[in-house]
């Protein structure tokens, strides 16, 4: 894979302070980072590429960032399954809930 | 609520997905805690129809599910309720329907701070001792008690819960004496009274409700129209109407009103209790009018029920006065025929859904039919229509008269249930490029009709019940791709094989035939058990069930009907050999028998 040039990717930030560097377009499948990433000058996310979560695990945001990609993937016609444990079901359905995904 | 998140979703099916996975989180209390009520919410309900819902599970929902809606479940009872009783945030709690809840089990509730709504319609169980343990959740706000089984004193205790807007009576002993003891509730704006006790003189006390503005009184020996000034909604289906209360002159602002099977007695004088204009749904079916002329002052109207009623050619120009914004009209079961529909055309420019069910109408209306432009449904079942209309003269010849139809561009629904249309009238509908839902039941179809209904590519709906259709027909067919549901019952030349591996080639269809019902039973359920959510798992699923062999079918071991054994060609092939199904001891039973005779 090409190298990533920064504009491109976005760091998410667990409650532990972990750091995921992801693709933007994988990012904005969340409603609400889409929403910090895009709305004009507002966000201090939208200038750094950076955004925290203090209430998401990083067990929780690593299983987001998944989604994100599953998620491009399965939009592009790649119906795979996405597989959920059950013990992790009630925590990313709240994470979900907030990042409107 | 309805949830948009996909991962959300995902997640509640995965949680959902069995008792094991239930182990896997029902221990994070903390989680459960902080859970959003919508979440929470939509995870009790998800569980409750995956039928993995029990009492003692309910408690992890105590601190966040605020909305519990258990209507029709046979399974709740006072165990259930000890646990909701604990849901300090429930808000709604719905109960219709059953069975098992009687007064004690309601016991529970009364501690609750926040309950507004309780729906306890048709919990025969529940009696006055209930009803006293409602009137501590002084919050209530709306009640539905229609068909449970308090005594007239029980309901006047309702009198105490002040908050009420809604109350739902029907089928209750309510009184004149309880209604007055009820005029406490100021805030009232909703009253159901159906098959009550109320009398006339009742009535008269319905004034004291200030903000009453939907009323019930259905099936009540009231023959009073209660022409109040804050009544939107009227029922009084099945009711001999003959005067009017007596007011200051007041008419009724009313939008919905429903006289279904009515005896007005005076009629004259009923449509002018009410303030005509403002009325935009009026059911007035199997009622004992005769003069429709009161119409012509309902210009507001939108919705018109006429269904069995005397309503004829020769009344039909009152419909034409206010058809200006008539979105429906029902003229089933009435003496319309073509002649009335040709003074109508013109005057329906808005009118979307026409039903003509069981008239005298003929091919001759379908034309008019085809002037009302806004259509978007038509019922023609049970009628005289036949596809063809002669043309006198000369040369005498046969025009479809269905063509007439194809100036309908919204057309989506189109229903020709129990006519003589046969395969060559139905031609002109395989160029009705929108219609998604098509009905026709009917002896007179074969194999041709199917084919020309191929070209249909929005059609999700259709049935064909009755048709003479073969296994080659059927085999050949290829249906639209938008189609969902074909609907083949009393075909009854059509064999199990044709069906199952017509199924096995359009597993996304589900097709209704008296050989499937057992199969497509078994494919619902496992369809349910999986992921609403993603389209490409189901459909895997319903390939898998299809793909299986038709031993798997449940007529694999024991047959009750040989029928079932065989296909239609191996019956015919056998008809001439009685003795091949005999075992030897059989056989050897009913050669001694022929020679001992």
């Amino acid at each position: 894979m090409t190298e990533m040039r920064k504009e491109d990717t976005v760091k998410l930030i667990s409650a532990e302070g972990f750091e995921f560097v992801i693709n933007k377009e994988a990012a904005m499948v969340s409603q609400t980072i889409r929403n910090m990433l895009t709305s004009p000058g507002s966000f201090a996310e939208a200038q750094h590429g950076e955004v925290t979560f203090p209430e998401i695990s990083t067990t929780i945001l690593e299983k987001i960032c998944q989604y994100f990609h599953w998620s491009l993937q399965y939009a592009s016609g790649k119906e795979t399954e996405f597989p959920i444990e059950p013990e992790l079901t009630l925590e990313l359905m709240m994470a979900a809930n907030y990042l409107h995904t | 609520m309805e949830i948009e998140s996909q991962l959300v979703v995902l997640c509640i099916e995965a949680a959902c997905r069995s008792k094991e996975s239930i182990e896997k989180w029902r221990r994070q209390r903390r989680t459960l805690e902080r859970m959003p009520s919508v979440l929470a919410d939509a995870l009790l309900h998800r569980l409750l129809h995956r039928r993995l819902l029990f009492p003692s599970l309910l408690e992890v929902f105590k601190n966040s599910v605020e909305d519990v809606d258990l209507r029709g479940e046979n399974a709740v009872d006072a165990e259930w309720m000890a646990y909701l009783g604990a849901f300090r945030y429930l808000r709604s709690l719905k109960l219709a329907d059953c069975y098992r809840i009687n007064s004690s089990a309601l016991w529970p509730l009364v501690g609750l701070t926040r309950l507004k709504e309780v729906d306890l319609s048709r919990c025969v169980k529940v009696t006055d001792v209930g009803i006293r343990h409602l009137t501590f959740i002084s919050t209530l706000e709306v009640l539905r008690l229609s068909g449970t089984s308090p005594t007239e004193d029980g309901i006047m205790l309702l009198s105490s819960l002040r908050e009420l807007s809604v109350l739902e009576l029907g089928d209750l002993p309510v009184t004149d004496r309880v209604l007055s003891s009820l005029q406490v509730l100021r805030k009232l704006k909703h009253l159901d009274l159906w098959g009550s006790q109320i009398t006339n003189k009742g009535v008269s006390l319905l004034k004291n409700f200030p903000k009453l503005s939907y009323l019930s009184l259905a099936w009540t020996g009231v023959t009073l129209f209660p022409n109040m000034p804050s009544i939107e909604y009227l029922n009084l289906s099945n009711c001999t109407i003959d005067t009017a209360l007596e007011g200051d002159g007041y008419k009724a602002p009313l939008a919905k009103l429903i006289l279904a099977g009515t005896k007005i007695q005076n009629e004259a004088d009923m449509f002018s209790w009410i303030g005509s204009s403002s009325i935009s749904y009026l059911d007035v079916s199997n009622s004992s009018l005769v003069d429709f002329s009161f119409l012509s002052e309902m210009e507001a109207l939108e919705h018109l029920n006429l269904s069995s009623s005397m309503m004829g050619d020769d009344s039909i120009e009152w419909i034409c006065c206010i058809g200006a914004n008539l979105r429906s009209l029902n003229l089933s079961k009435t003496r319309v025929t073509s002649a009335g529909i040709s003074k109508l055309a013109e005057h329906v420019p808005r009118l979307e859904v026409l039903s003509l069910s069981h008239t005298l109408i003929t091919d001759a209306s379908i034309s008019f039919l085809g002037m009302m432009s806004s259509l978007k449904a038509i019922d023609l079942s049970s009628t005289k229509v036949k596809g063809f209309i002669r043309q006198e003269g000369a040369e005498p010849n046969e025009i479809a008269s269905l063509l007439s139809l194809l100036s309908l561009n919204s057309l989506e629904s189109l229903k020709l249930e129990h006519t003589q249309v046969d395969d060559a009238a139905l031609m002109p509908l395989s160029n009705m490029k929108e219609l998604s839902h098509l009905s026709l039941r009917s002896a007179s179809l074969t194999d041709t009709a199917l084919h020309h209904l191929s070209k249909l590519s929005k059609l999700t709906h259709l049935g064909l019940q009755d048709a003479v259709l073969t296994d080659k027909g059927v085999g050949s067919f290829k249906p639209p791709g938008a189609l969902k549901v074909l609907d083949l019952s009393d075909c009854w030349l059509l064999t199990v094989d044709t069906l199952v591996s017509f199924c096995g080639r359009h597993p996304l269809i589900e097709v209704k035939h008296e050989h499937l019902r057992t199969s497509s039973s078994a494919r619902t359920g496992s369809g349910s058990s999986r992921s609403p959510s993603s389209s490409s798992r189901r459909s895997q699923g319903y390939r898998k069930q299809a793909r299986r062999p038709a031993t798997s079918l449940p007529v694999s071991r024991y047959f009750i009907d040989q029928r079932l054994k065989y296909n239609r060609e191996e019956m015919l092939a056998m008809q001439y050999q009685p003795m091949c199904l005999l075992t030897t001891q059989e056989m050897e039973a009913a050669v001694s028998y022929m020679q001992s005779n």
